[in-house]
């Protein structure tokens, strides 16, 4: 079974091996109650809506191969909308999905204006990190985390030499925090059903390239 | 459930561990364990490698300002990316976006020269471009309905109608 994620602040200090954690003190079944606050006024609720489903839009635009300012609308797409939906979304607490899903619609739709279907394959596109720096990328900059910084680039290297199937699937798997089967299924639009078998393929096809480079 | 961390030094072992390769060294058990910490490792380097920017956090954060409860939403019924039939040898066709609510209808013609609206049932309004928690133009839309002005900037844009009886807002979209 998929565990519930939290919403909330993900704190990742990465690699340090103790204190990797995940996920804040809201439960995503607290979704619905925190759309329901943010409808009200409550600008804080509003905040740890953004901090717990902003990661997942993001991935949803990114999954698709976009350039980085169609993946910068798509976002900014999703949550304005969301906003001006907000008191007025049925389930609010499949909020998640209703994001997922909106992102996912946006995404079609500038692939399909800008026929852009080859760079999905482009792996650069994917391969190109954010300009932002996080205080994650700050600590690996250290020395002693050189060898760790290695990893992760090895790592995400071979994910992106995935398939672009099970680059998208994961992409959208591995977001913080981790979403539900039923916001992946409206984020890709693929049965839920499906997503257990295809994850299972995926990370089995990652790991063996992660054997056969010798990193695991 | 077992503790994360509990996970992720469980992962520090099998990398210690030597012959994991053999075939049939570990049963189904094992390989859904180890799928997750591989799945578990790959976020962690997604959080690093690919975040949501920090600036558009910012702006998603911002948007709370955009709650509209007493508008009503017009929501898009036509958009010619999607439903249009493409004319041959015209390279840049004109976004043609139609948005409604039960009793008003907006037609929407979106060129890299300019936006021109018409209300329907035709009638004077005020017309706010809205371009994000920001930016936005104020039009005017005539006794016919009809309304014109720059092209909105780049990234979504909404429509914001004050009629006389009401004020009805546009879906957010992408240009």
């Amino acid at each position: 079974m998929k565990v519930l994620a939290a919403v909330g602040t993900t704190h990742s200090t990465a690699y340090d091996g103790t204190s990797y954690t995940r996920g804040g003190t809201v439960d995503r079944a607290d979704v619905g109650a925190l759309v329901q606050s943010a409808a009200d006024g409550d600008a804080a609720a509003w905040k740890s809506l953004v901090d717990g489903l902003g990661p997942l839009v993001w991935s949803v635009a990114r999954s698709h191969g976009l350039s980085d300012a169609d993946a910068h609308e798509v976002y900014q797409t999703a949550w304005f909308r969301f906003a001006q939906h907000l008191g007025r979304i049925r389930e609010p607490e499949k909020t998640g999905s209703w994001l997922a899903s909106t992102a996912r619609n946006e995404c079609l739709k500038l692939l399909k204006a800008s026929r852009r279907w080859t760079p999905t394959d482009d792996p650069q596109l994917l391969d190109r990190p954010s300009e932002d720096r996080t205080p994650e990328e700050s600590v690996l900059d250290s020395e002693e985390a050189a060898a760790q910084t290695e990893r992760v680039r090895l790592l995400w290297q071979e994910f992106e030499e995935l398939g672009e199937r099970c680059r998208q699937l994961l992409r959208v798997l591995i977001s913080s925090p981790p979403p539900s089967y039923q916001e992946v299924s409206a984020a890709l639009g693929i049965a839920v059903g499906s997503i257990g078998p295809m994850r299972q393929r995926c990370l089995r096809r990652l790991r063996a390239r992660l054997e056969a480079r010798g990193t695991k | 459930m077992s503790d994360l961390n509990d996970e992720y030094d469980a992962y520090d072992e099998y990398d210690g561990a030597d012959g994991h390769g053999a075939s049939g060294a570990y049963d189904e058990r094992d390989e859904e364990l180890h799928d997750g910490l591989v799945e578990e490792e790959l976020r962690q380097a997604a959080a690093i490698l690919d975040p949501v920017p920090a600036g558009l956090r910012r702006v998603a954060v911002d948007a709370f300002v955009l709650r509209d409860l007493d508008a009503r939403i017009a929501e898009l019924t036509f958009d010619s990316l999607v439903d249009g039939i493409p004319v041959r040898g015209e390279t840049d066709p004109p976004r043609m976006l139609t948005f409604s609510t039960d009793a008003v209808t907006v037609d929407v013609e979106v060129t890299a020269d300019g936006l021109i609206g018409q209300l329907l049932p035709p009638g004077p309004a005020g017309v706010e471009v809205l371009s994000g928690p920001r930016a936005h133009a104020r039009l005017t839309a005539d006794d016919m309905g009809r309304f014109a002005g720059e092209a909105p900037p780049a990234g979504p844009f909404a429509l914001r109608l004050r009629t006389g009886r009401e004020v009805v807002v546009t879906e957010w979209l992408r240009a």
